[in-house]
Protein backbone atom coordinates (compact mmCIF):
# COMPACT_ATOMS: atom_id res chain seq x y z
CA UNK A 1 0.00 0.00 0.00
CA UNK A 2 1.29 3.40 -0.91
CA UNK A 3 0.06 6.89 -0.23
CA UNK A 4 -2.78 8.23 -2.36
CA UNK A 5 -1.41 10.07 -5.33
CA UNK A 6 1.96 8.36 -5.51
CA UNK A 7 2.56 7.93 -9.21
CA UNK A 8 5.04 6.69 -11.76
CA UNK A 9 5.43 7.63 -15.42
CA UNK A 10 7.63 5.28 -17.43
CA UNK A 11 9.20 5.78 -20.83
CA UNK A 12 11.10 3.25 -22.94
CA UNK A 13 14.83 3.28 -22.21
CA UNK A 14 15.75 4.25 -25.78
CA UNK A 15 13.87 6.79 -27.84
CA UNK A 16 14.78 7.88 -31.38
CA UNK A 17 13.45 11.01 -33.09
CA UNK A 18 10.03 10.34 -34.62
CA UNK A 19 9.37 7.23 -32.55
CA UNK A 20 5.89 6.41 -31.40
CA UNK A 21 6.67 6.16 -27.70
CA UNK A 22 4.60 4.01 -25.36
CA UNK A 23 4.14 5.74 -22.02
CA UNK A 24 3.00 3.79 -18.97
CA UNK A 25 1.42 5.58 -16.03
CA UNK A 26 0.47 4.19 -12.64
CA UNK A 27 -1.12 6.05 -9.73
CA UNK A 28 -2.06 4.89 -6.25
CA UNK A 29 -5.70 5.86 -5.72
CA UNK A 30 -8.73 4.13 -4.13
CA UNK A 31 -11.14 5.06 -6.99
CA UNK A 32 -13.98 4.75 -4.47
CA UNK A 33 -16.97 2.79 -5.69
CA UNK A 34 -20.57 3.81 -5.04
CA UNK A 35 -21.75 2.01 -1.91
CA UNK A 36 -25.24 0.69 -1.34
CA UNK A 37 -27.21 -0.06 1.79
CA UNK A 38 -28.97 -3.35 2.64
CA UNK A 39 -31.94 -2.32 0.48
CA UNK A 40 -29.60 -1.74 -2.47
CA UNK A 41 -30.13 2.00 -2.28
CA UNK A 42 -27.21 4.22 -3.21
CA UNK A 43 -25.55 5.80 -0.19
CA UNK A 44 -25.35 9.47 -1.11
CA UNK A 45 -22.00 10.92 -0.16
CA UNK A 46 -19.07 12.36 -2.06
CA UNK A 47 -16.99 9.58 -3.57
CA UNK A 48 -13.34 10.19 -4.22
CA UNK A 49 -12.19 8.96 -7.60
CA UNK A 50 -9.95 10.27 -10.36
CA UNK A 51 -12.06 11.96 -13.01
CA UNK A 52 -9.34 13.26 -15.31
CA UNK A 53 -5.88 12.55 -16.62
CA UNK A 54 -4.15 15.18 -18.78
CA UNK A 55 -0.99 14.51 -20.78
CA UNK A 56 1.12 17.47 -21.92
CA UNK A 57 4.13 17.18 -24.21
CA UNK A 58 6.34 20.22 -24.67
CA UNK A 59 3.66 22.39 -23.10
CA UNK A 60 0.79 21.23 -25.32
CA UNK A 61 -2.05 18.98 -24.23
CA UNK A 62 -2.02 15.91 -26.43
CA UNK A 63 -4.41 13.63 -24.56
CA UNK A 64 -7.13 14.03 -21.94
CA UNK A 65 -8.89 11.04 -20.42
CA UNK A 66 -12.11 11.65 -18.49
CA UNK A 67 -12.63 8.74 -16.14
CA UNK A 68 -15.46 7.38 -14.00
CA UNK A 69 -15.67 4.83 -11.21
CA UNK A 70 -15.51 2.19 -13.94
CA UNK A 71 -11.72 2.47 -13.83
CA UNK A 72 -9.95 0.13 -11.40
CA UNK A 73 -8.36 1.05 -8.10
CA UNK A 74 -4.74 2.16 -8.55
CA UNK A 75 -5.31 3.02 -12.21
CA UNK A 76 -2.77 2.05 -14.84
CA UNK A 77 -2.81 3.66 -18.27
CA UNK A 78 -0.74 3.18 -21.41
CA UNK A 79 -0.82 5.61 -24.32
CA UNK A 80 1.38 6.69 -27.25
CA UNK A 81 3.20 9.90 -28.00
CA UNK A 82 5.01 10.79 -31.23
CA UNK A 83 8.43 11.93 -30.01
CA UNK A 84 9.16 14.71 -32.47
CA UNK A 85 11.52 16.73 -30.26
CA UNK A 86 13.17 16.40 -26.87
CA UNK A 87 11.12 17.93 -24.11
CA UNK A 88 9.07 17.44 -20.97
CA UNK A 89 6.06 15.15 -20.76
CA UNK A 90 3.75 15.87 -17.84
CA UNK A 91 0.92 13.67 -16.64
CA UNK A 92 -1.60 15.28 -14.26
CA UNK A 93 -4.45 13.52 -12.47
CA UNK A 94 -7.37 15.25 -10.77
CA UNK A 95 -9.74 13.54 -8.36
CA UNK A 96 -13.20 14.46 -7.12
CA UNK A 97 -11.81 15.63 -3.77
CA UNK A 98 -10.12 18.44 -5.72
CA UNK A 99 -6.60 17.09 -5.36
CA UNK A 100 -4.20 17.05 -8.30
CA UNK A 101 -1.19 14.79 -8.73
CA UNK A 102 1.45 15.40 -11.40
CA UNK A 103 4.72 14.00 -12.59
CA UNK A 104 7.04 15.15 -15.36
CA UNK A 105 9.48 13.00 -17.31
CA UNK A 106 11.80 14.12 -20.08
CA UNK A 107 11.89 12.74 -23.59
CA UNK A 108 15.53 12.59 -24.66
CA UNK A 109 17.03 10.97 -27.71
CA UNK A 110 19.78 8.43 -27.28
CA UNK B 1 0.81 4.62 23.92
CA UNK B 2 -0.43 4.30 20.34
CA UNK B 3 -1.40 7.61 18.91
CA UNK B 4 -4.95 8.15 17.71
CA UNK B 5 -4.83 7.99 13.92
CA UNK B 6 -7.43 9.26 11.49
CA UNK B 7 -9.55 6.65 9.79
CA UNK B 8 -9.53 6.70 6.03
CA UNK B 9 -13.11 8.01 6.07
CA UNK B 10 -12.19 10.89 8.35
CA UNK B 11 -9.15 11.66 6.25
CA UNK B 12 -11.24 11.75 3.10
CA UNK B 13 -13.90 13.88 4.74
CA UNK B 14 -11.18 16.31 5.78
CA UNK B 15 -9.81 16.30 2.25
CA UNK B 16 -13.28 16.96 0.87
CA UNK B 17 -13.77 19.84 3.27
CA UNK B 18 -10.41 21.27 2.24
CA UNK B 19 -11.41 20.97 -1.39
CA UNK B 20 -14.71 22.70 -0.75
CA UNK B 21 -12.98 25.44 1.21
CA UNK B 22 -10.45 25.94 -1.54
CA UNK B 23 -13.06 25.97 -4.29
CA UNK B 24 -13.78 29.60 -3.46
CA UNK B 25 -10.61 30.87 -5.02
CA UNK B 26 -7.49 28.81 -4.52
CA UNK B 27 -8.05 25.95 -6.94
CA UNK B 28 -8.38 26.70 -10.64
CA UNK B 29 -11.93 26.30 -11.92
CA UNK B 30 -12.70 22.76 -13.01
CA UNK B 31 -13.91 22.31 -16.51
CA UNK B 32 -17.39 20.89 -16.49
CA UNK B 33 -16.92 18.39 -19.29
CA UNK B 34 -16.05 15.49 -16.99
CA UNK B 35 -18.97 16.21 -14.67
CA UNK B 36 -21.74 13.73 -15.20
CA UNK B 37 -19.81 11.47 -17.57
CA UNK B 38 -20.46 8.51 -15.30
CA UNK B 39 -24.09 8.18 -14.30
CA UNK B 40 -26.37 5.46 -13.03
CA UNK B 41 -28.23 4.69 -16.24
CA UNK B 42 -28.85 1.99 -18.78
CA UNK B 43 -26.43 1.56 -21.64
CA UNK B 44 -29.20 2.66 -24.02
CA UNK B 45 -29.61 5.89 -22.05
CA UNK B 46 -25.84 6.44 -22.03
CA UNK B 47 -25.59 5.95 -25.81
CA UNK B 48 -28.54 8.27 -26.41
CA UNK B 49 -27.03 10.89 -24.10
CA UNK B 50 -23.56 10.77 -25.69
CA UNK B 51 -24.38 10.16 -29.33
CA UNK B 52 -28.04 11.14 -29.70
CA UNK B 53 -28.96 8.39 -32.11
CA UNK B 54 -26.28 9.25 -34.69
CA UNK B 55 -25.50 6.35 -37.01
CA UNK B 56 -22.59 4.10 -36.02
CA UNK B 57 -20.57 2.04 -38.42
CA UNK B 58 -18.91 -1.24 -37.63
CA UNK B 59 -15.32 -0.36 -36.78
CA UNK B 60 -13.93 -3.87 -37.30
CA UNK B 61 -10.59 -3.66 -39.10
CA UNK B 62 -9.98 -0.07 -37.98
CA UNK B 63 -10.67 -0.20 -34.25
CA UNK B 64 -9.04 -2.93 -32.18
CA UNK B 65 -10.46 -3.61 -28.73
CA UNK B 66 -8.58 -6.12 -26.62
CA UNK B 67 -10.15 -7.66 -23.54
CA UNK B 68 -9.90 -11.11 -22.00
CA UNK B 69 -12.76 -13.45 -22.97
CA UNK B 70 -12.95 -14.52 -19.33
CA UNK B 71 -12.21 -12.03 -16.54
CA UNK B 72 -11.77 -13.88 -13.27
CA UNK B 73 -11.55 -10.66 -11.29
CA UNK B 74 -13.99 -8.00 -12.47
CA UNK B 75 -12.21 -5.38 -10.34
CA UNK B 76 -9.18 -5.34 -12.63
CA UNK B 77 -9.77 -6.17 -16.28
CA UNK B 78 -7.06 -5.15 -18.75
CA UNK B 79 -8.55 -3.23 -21.66
CA UNK B 80 -6.67 -1.89 -24.69
CA UNK B 81 -8.13 0.03 -27.59
CA UNK B 82 -6.32 1.19 -30.68
CA UNK B 83 -7.45 2.96 -33.85
CA UNK B 84 -5.56 2.42 -37.09
CA UNK B 85 -6.39 5.72 -38.70
CA UNK B 86 -4.27 8.73 -39.62
CA UNK B 87 -3.83 11.46 -37.04
CA UNK B 88 -3.56 14.62 -39.11
CA UNK B 89 -5.05 18.02 -38.27
CA UNK B 90 -7.49 17.54 -41.17
CA UNK B 91 -8.63 14.09 -40.12
CA UNK B 92 -8.02 12.42 -36.80
CA UNK B 93 -9.55 10.46 -33.99
CA UNK B 94 -11.22 12.91 -31.61
CA UNK B 95 -12.70 10.67 -28.95
CA UNK B 96 -12.63 7.07 -27.83
CA UNK B 97 -15.39 6.05 -25.42
CA UNK B 98 -15.24 2.80 -23.48
CA UNK B 99 -18.63 1.60 -22.34
CA UNK B 100 -19.43 -1.51 -20.30
CA UNK B 101 -23.02 -2.48 -21.09
CA UNK B 102 -23.75 -4.28 -17.83
CA UNK B 103 -22.10 -1.86 -15.41
CA UNK B 104 -24.50 0.18 -13.30
CA UNK B 105 -22.46 3.18 -14.44
CA UNK B 106 -21.87 2.12 -18.05
CA UNK B 107 -19.48 4.86 -19.22
CA UNK B 108 -15.96 3.87 -18.14
CA UNK B 109 -13.90 6.57 -19.81
CA UNK B 110 -13.63 9.04 -22.64
CA UNK B 111 -10.23 9.72 -24.19
CA UNK B 112 -9.86 13.03 -26.04
CA UNK B 113 -7.03 12.99 -28.58
CA UNK B 114 -5.26 15.72 -30.50
CA UNK B 115 -3.35 15.09 -33.76
CA UNK B 116 -0.06 15.64 -31.87
CA UNK B 117 -0.62 12.32 -30.07
CA UNK B 118 0.36 10.71 -33.37
CA UNK B 119 -1.63 7.57 -32.68
CA UNK B 120 -4.99 6.97 -31.00
CA UNK B 121 -4.36 4.18 -28.50
CA UNK B 122 -5.13 3.75 -24.85
CA UNK B 123 -4.88 0.88 -22.39
CA UNK B 124 -6.35 0.90 -18.89
CA UNK B 125 -7.50 -1.43 -16.14
CA UNK B 126 -11.27 -1.28 -15.86
CA UNK B 127 -14.01 -2.66 -13.62
CA UNK B 128 -16.74 -4.95 -14.91
CA UNK B 129 -19.80 -5.62 -12.77
CA UNK B 130 -21.03 -8.69 -14.60
CA UNK B 131 -20.79 -10.71 -17.78
CA UNK B 132 -21.65 -8.70 -20.85
CA UNK B 133 -20.43 -6.65 -23.76
CA UNK B 134 -17.82 -3.92 -23.60
CA UNK B 135 -17.86 -1.40 -26.44
CA UNK B 136 -15.34 1.02 -27.81
CA UNK B 137 -16.91 3.86 -29.75
CA UNK B 138 -14.61 6.09 -31.79
CA UNK B 139 -15.63 9.56 -32.87
CA UNK B 140 -13.54 11.01 -35.70
CA UNK B 141 -12.96 14.68 -36.40
CA UNK B 142 -15.57 14.62 -39.17
CA UNK B 143 -18.14 13.43 -36.63
CA UNK B 144 -18.41 9.86 -37.90
CA UNK B 145 -18.73 7.08 -35.33
CA UNK B 146 -17.15 3.63 -35.39
CA UNK B 147 -18.09 0.97 -32.87
CA UNK B 148 -16.72 -2.42 -31.88
CA UNK B 149 -17.61 -4.70 -28.99
CA UNK B 150 -16.26 -7.68 -27.11
CA UNK B 151 -18.12 -10.07 -24.85
CA UNK B 152 -16.44 -10.62 -21.49
CA UNK B 153 -17.41 -13.33 -19.04
CA UNK B 154 -16.93 -12.04 -15.50
CA UNK B 155 -16.36 -14.57 -12.73
CA UNK B 156 -16.22 -12.22 -9.72
CA UNK B 157 -17.96 -8.83 -9.97
CA UNK B 158 -15.77 -5.76 -9.83
CA UNK B 159 -18.45 -3.21 -9.10
CA UNK B 160 -20.28 -2.14 -6.02
CA UNK B 161 -21.98 0.60 -7.99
Amino acid sequence: MGAIGRMRVRLPSRIAPGDLVRVRVLIIHPMERVERDAQDRIIERPYNYIDRMVVEYRGRTILTVDTTQGVSENPAFTFSVRATDPGPLTVTFTDTSGQTYAQTVHIRFS
Amino acid sequence: MPRQTMSRRQALAALGALGAAAAGGLTPPRTASAAGLGRHETVEAALARLFGGRPMKDGTGIVTLELPAIAENGAVVPMAVEVNAPMTPARHVKHIYVIADRNRIPVVLRAVFTPEAGHAALAANIRLGETGDVRAIVEQSDGSLLAVKRAVQVTVSGCGG
